[in-house]
């Protein structure tokens, strides 16, 4: 009993820590650096974080579910060249559903091959980062992908666009976090990725169908993957092979630092959001104050290392490991 | 029981059979697809191919227990390049000057050491905070290639000693000084995993951590020997490979993890810990490069290249799935 | 077993139809590339340079990408030199590291041409030529470009810059940025370069270091980039803040989408320079070193300035 009470009060404060550090964060950047508080700066922070945000979001459900993915990124890459040149060749209207069902595709694979075929998630998805390359080198012959007519579409809506003064890309984040927060928290699909994350063995012997779940969340996973995809292409009408290119570890980084646990069963989509703002904030604040780009490294590696440890901490009531 | 056994051998000996099969199509396509005169499969051509393979291949042994052992370990990468940049820029610190080639020594200690300490830092930290290791080598690979920026900036680090190089090259018995050194990083870890307490450990606590705390075995220490152990491998290779071509850039190393994950997988190594062999990641490493070098060889271009090996890669992991199949859970991370 | 075979067979059917049967010729050349398929440039120049190979009769060519990896490069020279290749055309990824490598070359009696960057000059005696495009000049020409400018908006004695440099530790990014920082005060003493920042020849990572530049200074009067992707990325950046009318953007190497802004009036002023021509440059240059002819050391291929007011002598570039 006195147990549990102290594992809710761990919770409770390993939550509260992430938003602490946040603010903090936010506080000592702007102190060093009046402009970081700026409106204009903190908007475009949140929309330049908008991409990879929309995929830690599906990132999220993978990570619930108890598996990993790494093929986020060259998958980005591939929906970005991809709607590039349907633009082209079917138009916007047909072209970004067409993109969208192609990604969902590569989405459904690796959900078979995991969910179904219960292949270990890491290798499954690293064998996939380079065969997406792979794929999108073929589809495009290395060559970038502009879109011929970049003032006659209307196509950079969803990169550059604004709706009720707020920027499109922002609003998508907001959007899709919001639905998919009511996905993950609300209904039975979303207990069921908890559960199936949390003890895949026992769930399925109280009857959730394990491989079902782990399909639908990598299928959600390419979907925010197809939707970050055209955010990018959007945001510059044109892209390299390349674009999505180590943006899985980012990704990864960010899911991790709001305090989602690799074992699976835990995490929001909420504390993701919370990740991916640190991230885009450190970033920025780094930048505005100066420091070398490589700095962000060493301080990522630094806040993603407490975060964990001092949730895990919080969670086992004491700071140090028992482990002998 | 004779089953298992059977399906235990095809195991073990799979990744064999599939370098035969690479061996086979290369030196076959190669006949009709490549424009060189020589054979793909002439010894002197084999002996490249296993040289090429040392720099990868080092770190791939070290890794490979720490598999067993149940963890990973993603910032070899960002070692082998400040190991690098250590060794290089130690020879013309001024404290040195007076050593002339003495200086060689030296560099290749420190860059041991630097090794040795980074792995030791990973280790300590997986131990003393109970982070999961994917984490935190996670961020490590992030911090540690911090750390070779913030050495020199964006700038390679740079120093040609010609006598570092030709030792380098050398080629005692006619067998390139790479190769003798990955022979005896490889006789050292099988050793280590086949006849010691240290290994049968590590086989343990990856099978079953909490059997092997109530065994007695002190979990934390074994992890930190196992890091400090792949810091001095990571070191080794990057030292072997450095010396011969005496530049570093601050990039180098980048999605080294992934080939040496790939390959460690692909000898048979179990993710979750608990199974692996040293002979299987030296098959796993010499069937990567000879996919490379064959693909190379037919003249297939990036694109293919990238292709065929995700997909061997997810076709192996299935096949071998299928090879033992005994209801096991798949792991998470 | 059935699986692998099923793709090894599919594997070599692929690359039957790829690569075709090999024909003899007089002249095997090698060529290791740096990374194809990490910008146009360079998946141009690796057609260019194929197409270029397959139309002369005398040349069969063995073409390797490196992937920028310098182990996997230094790997490929070993593998030419144990093909006995006639002749080894090398864009390395790393002017230094390879050095070794193509001294191994040059002890095997193989000539070694090095094409578009050039290595570190320790390596020049094992080289038969260089091949390719001068990139300190070109640094300093687009110093040139964007002070000319200035001068014409008679800001130069008060105009700030900022930099995008291309990928950290490459010999190209090293030896504009180098042109661009030693020439600009030689032309417009008083212009400041304010802050440089790489951008990895990357759009998008050039349109989040143009970002934060947007945020940090106010005022802005010319940016440069190692070329014209990254160039065209700071442009994006630039015109969601709405500043894009006050910076004068000079690129290097002219991309399309570098073309096409200028073409709108976005963008000022680039240097124009083709992988097509260069791969030619560095298989005729090959050539004429195996047919014995008399060539310099340094064979750079003119790379002119272009800017919004001679583009119309120019063609697109075709990537």
């Amino acid at each position: 009993m006195a147990q549990s009470h102290l594992k809710a009060v761990g919770e409770i404060l390993a939550k509260h820590g992430i938003l602490v550090a946040f603010i903090l964060f936010m506080i000592a950047f702007a102190l060093l650096n009046p402009r970081f508080i700026n409106s204009d700066n903190l908007l475009g922070v949140v929309r330049s974080s908008a991409i990879l945000g929309v995929m830690a979001i599906g990132v999220t459900f993978v990570v619930v579910s108890g598996n990993l993915d790494l093929s986020v990124g060259s998958m980005m890459s591939f929906s970005t060249i991809v709607v590039l040149d349907l633009h082209d060749k079917l138009g916007p209207l047909l072209g970004i559903p067409a993109m969208f069902a192609m990604t969902m595709a590569l989405g459904a694979l690796i959900g078979f091959l995991v969910g179904y075929l219960k292949l270990n998630s890491l290798i499954v998805t690293l064998g996939m980062l380079s065969a997406i390359h792979g794929l999108t080198l073929t589809y495009s012959g290395g060559k970038n992908m502009d879109i011929a007519d970049k003032d006659g579409t209307w196509f950079g809506f969803f990169g550059q666009g604004e709706l009720l003064g707020v920027p499109v890309p922002i609003l998508m984040f907001a959007l899709l976090a919001a639905g998919l927060t009511l996905v993950l928290s609300k209904t039975p699909f979303g207990r069921k990725v908890y559960a199936v994350g949390g003890n895949g063995v026992a769930a399925t012997f109280s009857g959730i169908p394990r491989a079902r779940i782990v399909f639908y969340c990598y299928l959600i996973s390419s979907f925010c993957v197809a939707m970050a995809g055209l955010i990018q292409a959007s945001r510059s009408l044109g892209s390299q092979n390349t674009v999505g290119q180590g943006l899985e570890l980012q990704v990864l980084a960010a899911v991790i630092l709001g305090g989602a646990s690799l074992l699976g069963g835990s995490g929001t989509i909420f504390k993701t959001v919370i990740g991916v703002l640190i991230l885009g904030f450190i970033q920025n604040g780094l930048l505005l104050v100066g420091l070398e780009f490589y700095v962000q490294y060493i301080v990522t590696w630094v806040i993603i290392i407490l975060a964990v440890w001092l949730d895990i901490a919080a969670k086992r009531g004491q700071l140090w490991s028992p482990i002998a | 029981m004779k089953n298992t056994n059977l399906a235990k051998r095809l195991q073990d000996s799979a990744i064999w059979i599939f370098i035969a099969l690479e061996l086979a199509f290369f030196g076959i396509a190669g006949e009709f697809l490549s424009l060189s005169d020589g054979n793909f499969l002439a010894p002197d051509n084999m002996l490249l191919l296993i040289k090429q393979t040392v720099p990868l291949g080092i770190i791939a042994l070290g890794m490979t227990i720490i598999m067993i052992n149940g963890n990973i370990d993603l910032s070899v990468g960002p070692i082998f390049a400040l190991c690098a940049i250590v060794m290089l820029d130690s020879m013309t610190w001024p404290i040195f000057a007076g050593l002339g080639d003495g200086v060689i020594v030296i560099a290749w200690a420190l860059a041991i050491l630097v090794g040795v300490v980074l792995g030791a830092i990973n280790g300590f930290i997986v131990w003393k905070t109970g982070v999961d290791a994917f984490i935190v080598t996670l961020g490590s690979m992030l911090g540690y290639r911090g750390l070779v920026f913030l050495y020199n900036g964006e700038q390679p680090t740079y120093h040609l000693n010609w006598t570092l190089v030709d030792i380098a090259e050398s080629a005692p018995l006619g067998i390139p000084l790479p190769i003798l050194i990955f022979a005896g990083c490889i006789l050292f870890t099988w050793w280590l995993t086949k006849r010691t307490v240290h290994g049968r450990n590590a086989f343990a606590i990856g099978d079953n951590r909490t059997a092997a705390v109530n065994a007695g075995i002190r979990v934390g220490p074994h992890m930190v020997w196992n890091y400090v152990l792949i810091g001095l491998l990571v070191a080794i290779s990057s030292a072997t490979f450095y010396s011969a071509s005496g530049s570093v850039n601050p990039n180098d190393g980048m999605l080294y993890e992934l080939w040496i994950i790939t390959a460690v997988v692909l000898g048979g190594t179990k993710l979750t810990g608990g199974r692996g062999s040293i002979i299987g990641t030296v098959g796993g490493v010499i069937a990567i490069q000879l996919m490379r070098k064959g693909l190379g060889h037919i003249g297939a271009d990036t694109a293919m290249v990238n292709l065929v090996i995700g997909s061997i890669l997810i076709v192996v992991l299935y096949l071998d799935r299928q090879l033992n199949r005994k209801g096991e859970e798949e792991l998470n991370s | 077993m059935n699986f692998r075979k099923t793709l090894v067979t599919t594997t070599a059917l692929a690359s039957f139809a790829m690569v075709g049967a090999a024909a003899a010729a007089d002249y095997t050349i090698g060529i290791t590339q740096n990374n194809v398929g990490v910008d146009s440039y360079q998946t141009t120049y690796e057609k260019a340079f194929i197409a270029a190979a397959e139309a002369n009769d005398k040349v069969d060519a063995v073409v390797l990408d490196a992937g920028g990896d310098v182990a996997r490069q230094i790997a490929q020279m070993e593998d030419l030199i144990q093909q006995n290749v006639d002749a080894i055309i090398i864009w390395p990824t790393n002017g230094q590291a390879v050095i070794p490598a193509v001294r191994k070359a040059h002890n095997a009696g193989i000539p070694v041409i090095v094409t578009n960057s050039n290595i570190a000059e320790e390596g020049f005696d094992f080289v038969r030529s260089f091949s390719g495009p001068d990139n300190v000049t070109q640094g300093a020409r687009s110093a040139e470009i964007m002070c000319d400018k200035f001068k014409e908006m008679g800001i130069e004695n008060e105009a700030q810059v900022v930099q995008i440099s291309g990928q950290p530790g490459y010999t190209t990014a090293i030896e504009r940025a180098g042109g661009f920082e030693d020439r600009l005060p030689e032309v417009c003493p008083n212009v400041t370069l304010v802050e440089t920042q790489p951008g990895d020849w990357n759009r998008e990572k050039s349109q989040q270091v143009m970002e934060a530049f947007l945020v940090k200074y106010d005022d802005i009067d010319g940016v440069y980039s190692g070329d014209d992707n990254m160039g065209v990325g700071a442009l994006n950046a630039a015109k969601a803040a709405d500043r894009a009318g006050d910076i004068i953007f000079v690129g290097a190497t002219n991309f399309a989408v570098g073309y096409e802004a200028m073409g709108r009036g976005e963008y000022w002023g680039s240097i124009y320079q083709s992988p097509v021509d260069d791969a030619e440059a560095a298989l005729q240059t090959a050539i004429d070193v195996l047919d014995g002819k008399d060539i310099p050391f340094l064979n750079y291929f003119d790379t002119p300035k272009i800017t919004q007011d001679n583009m119309s002598e120019f063609d697109k570039p075709v990537f």
